[in-house]
């Protein structure tokens, strides 16, 4: 390495192959920093562990040696802590050896990876591998493999490059040292492309102990978190049930949304209480990688995106039904997202999720509408609405909401449910009406971080 | 609370909740005409009643069996009183 800035030396990295990348970043800062954080793992709990990157770079470097003497056809990351996966990943890509990442929902897919070896937080391959099948010196590409968050169907397996995996990842100087949250699941896209990013560029990854609203606040506020990658469902729970004082306290100045669509109300919200975040919403899957980001802090992307090629090359059009689809490059089919979007004046803004549609005696329901009405109705916190099985209607509109705590003096529960039905009456459909309502304390989350529909 | 009871309350809430007044409400009455039931009201009356008897009798029918007539409150407490007393 030379006495180059590591500045310089980080952006630079690019320069390198994608699969030698994340090993090279963190070696790196490794040399010049030996005690710099490198990940923060379960902030705000009381089994908080700092990990450095002298101490990820040596885990590497171990691990490393064992790749290259067992080679082993490809590995499945199988541990539970963050600092684990980033070695097993920076290992694996260095040696050119493939590697998955299964979420806990996707871990029946391991029989389709046949001979692959899993590892878990000993680092240590296990003795079988050693002696297992080996691979044949560089006749595969390195790869990576991750599921897919079965939003809309089940977990699938979807492989990708080095290259597609860090395609998104920004190496220039602003984006160098900073503090990350991590509130995704690591195995999943969204998560690795969190810590990816966090690591090859110097940063701290912070990785709260639990998804708890104060939790999660206090993390932010005291591992001095910068950045704050999240869906805009765990940002509206932070939002309106995290702990005030906390929150008046986070000093963001990037958000970036991602995984679901951001209405318009939440991102007014996030520009009141956070007036010098920029606020991004990423549009990515874990098949198409991202597909383009939206800076402008406006609900849904401008009109004249539609049949257009954007700047990262995406061409984006629309099916008679609203779908959104996208053709990545001019040498790729076009693809159906799932995404319904409808024209709004100068922008398209996202409807739901064609499979999140609740039909209702044949008639078409879009539950994130009526989630956005429910929420602002006054003593309502949050909202969730989803399709109940009806054996006369096919399904029912159904919604469970969270009141603000405390509603204010005089109000109870029961007037906020009135108001909240009377008001979408006035403003829904009948059938569009939710027609059962349940309080509850807080709003179920998939492991994704999204809304469950069903 | 007998069937008929519980019946009587899920009505009322129906009713309440979209906005209109909770008359009495007897075993003779007509579910559409002199209750103002639509089908919506109807699927409601019966996640109401899946809730506080336990039971959904037009979903845990067999997809096969003619499906009773619903015209009257008490047509609705003769199948719940049915599914009530069935083993399952």
């Amino acid at each position: 390495m030379t006495t180059a800035a590591n500045a310089t030396t980080i952006a630079n990295l690019a320069d390198a192959p994608a699969e030698d990348r994340l090993a090279s970043a963190i070696a790196l800062v490794a040399r010049q920093f030996p005690e710099r954080t490198a990940i923060v793992a379960n902030a705000g709990g009381d089994t908080r562990r700092v990990i450095d990157y002298a101490t990820l770079t040596a885990a590497i470097t171990k691990l490393e040696g064992e790749l290259a003497a067992a080679r082993p056809v490809g590995i499945v990351a199988r541990a539970k802590r963050v600092e684990s996966l980033v070695v097993i990943a920076a290992a694996c890509g260095r040696e050119h050896v493939p590697v998955a990442f299964l979420a806990e929902d996707a871990r029946d897919l391991v029989g389709e990876l046949r001979d692959w070896v899993p590892l878990d937080d000993s680092l240590t391959l296990p003795a079988a591998a050693v002696a297992g099948p080996r691979r044949e010196f560089e006749t595969v590409p390195p790869q990576v493999v991750v599921a897919t968050s079965g939003t809309s169907g089940p977990p699938k397996l979807v492989d990708h490059s080095w290259d597609s995996l860090l395609a998104a990842a920004r190496l220039a100087e602003q984006w160098h040292g900073r503090g990350w949250l991590l509130v995704y699941d690591a195995t999943r896209w969204a998560g690795l492309q969190v810590w990816l990013q966090a690591l090859l560029t110097a940063g701290r990854l912070v990785v709260p102990a639990s998804r708890d609203p104060d939790l999660v606040a206090k993390a932010c506020v005291d591992e001095d978190v910068s950045i704050l990658p999240a869906t805009p469902t765990l940002l509206r729970r932070l939002i309106t049930s995290g702990d005030r004082a906390a929150v008046a306290k986070m000093k963001l100045d990037r958000i970036t949304l991602g995984g679901e669509a951001a209405d318009a109300q939440l991102l007014e919200q996030a520009k009141t209480l956070f007036p010098n975040a920029k606020i991004t919403h990423v549009y990515a899957t874990t098949e198409l990688g991202e597909v383009f980001r939206v800076t402008d802090g406006l609900a849904g992307f401008p009109a004249e995106w539609i049949g257009r090629q954007l700047p990262g090359g995406a061409r984006l059009s629309m099916r008679r039904d609203g779908e959104l689809l996208v053709q990545l490059s001019r040498d790729t089919a076009e693809v159906g997202t799932g995404d319904l979007v409808e024209r709004r004046g100068k922008r398209f803004e996202f409807t739901g999720r064609r499979s999140d549609v609740i039909v209702v005696g044949g008639a078409k329901v879009f539950p994130k509408r009526v989630e956005e009405i429910l929420r602002g109705v006054p003593g309502i916190a949050d909202a969730r609405v989803y399709g109940l099985p009806s054996a006369i209607t096919g399904e029912l509109v159904a919604a469970e909401i969270v009141v603000n705590e405390p509603l204010p003096a005089g109000t109870t529960p029961d007037q906020v449910r009135s108001a909240a039905l009377a008001i979408c009456r006035e403003r829904l459909e009948p059938h569009a009406v939710p027609r059962l309502v349940d309080f509850v304390k807080k709003l179920a989350t998939t492991p994704a971080g999204k809304i469950p529909r069903r | 609370m007998t069937p008929l009871e519980s019946i009587a309350a899920a009505i009322r809430t129906v009713l309440h909740d979209t906005g209109r007044d909770a008359a009495a409400i007897a075993p003779e009455m007509l579910l559409a005409a002199d209750l103002g039931l639509d089908s919506l009201d109807l699927a409601q009356t019966i996640v109401l009643l899946e809730r506080s008897l336990g039971v959904d009798p037009f979903r845990s029918a067999p997809a096969a069996a003619p499906r009773p007539a619903i015209r009257t409150v008490s047509d609705l407490v003769s199948i719940y009183t049915a599914a009530l007393n069935s083993p399952h």
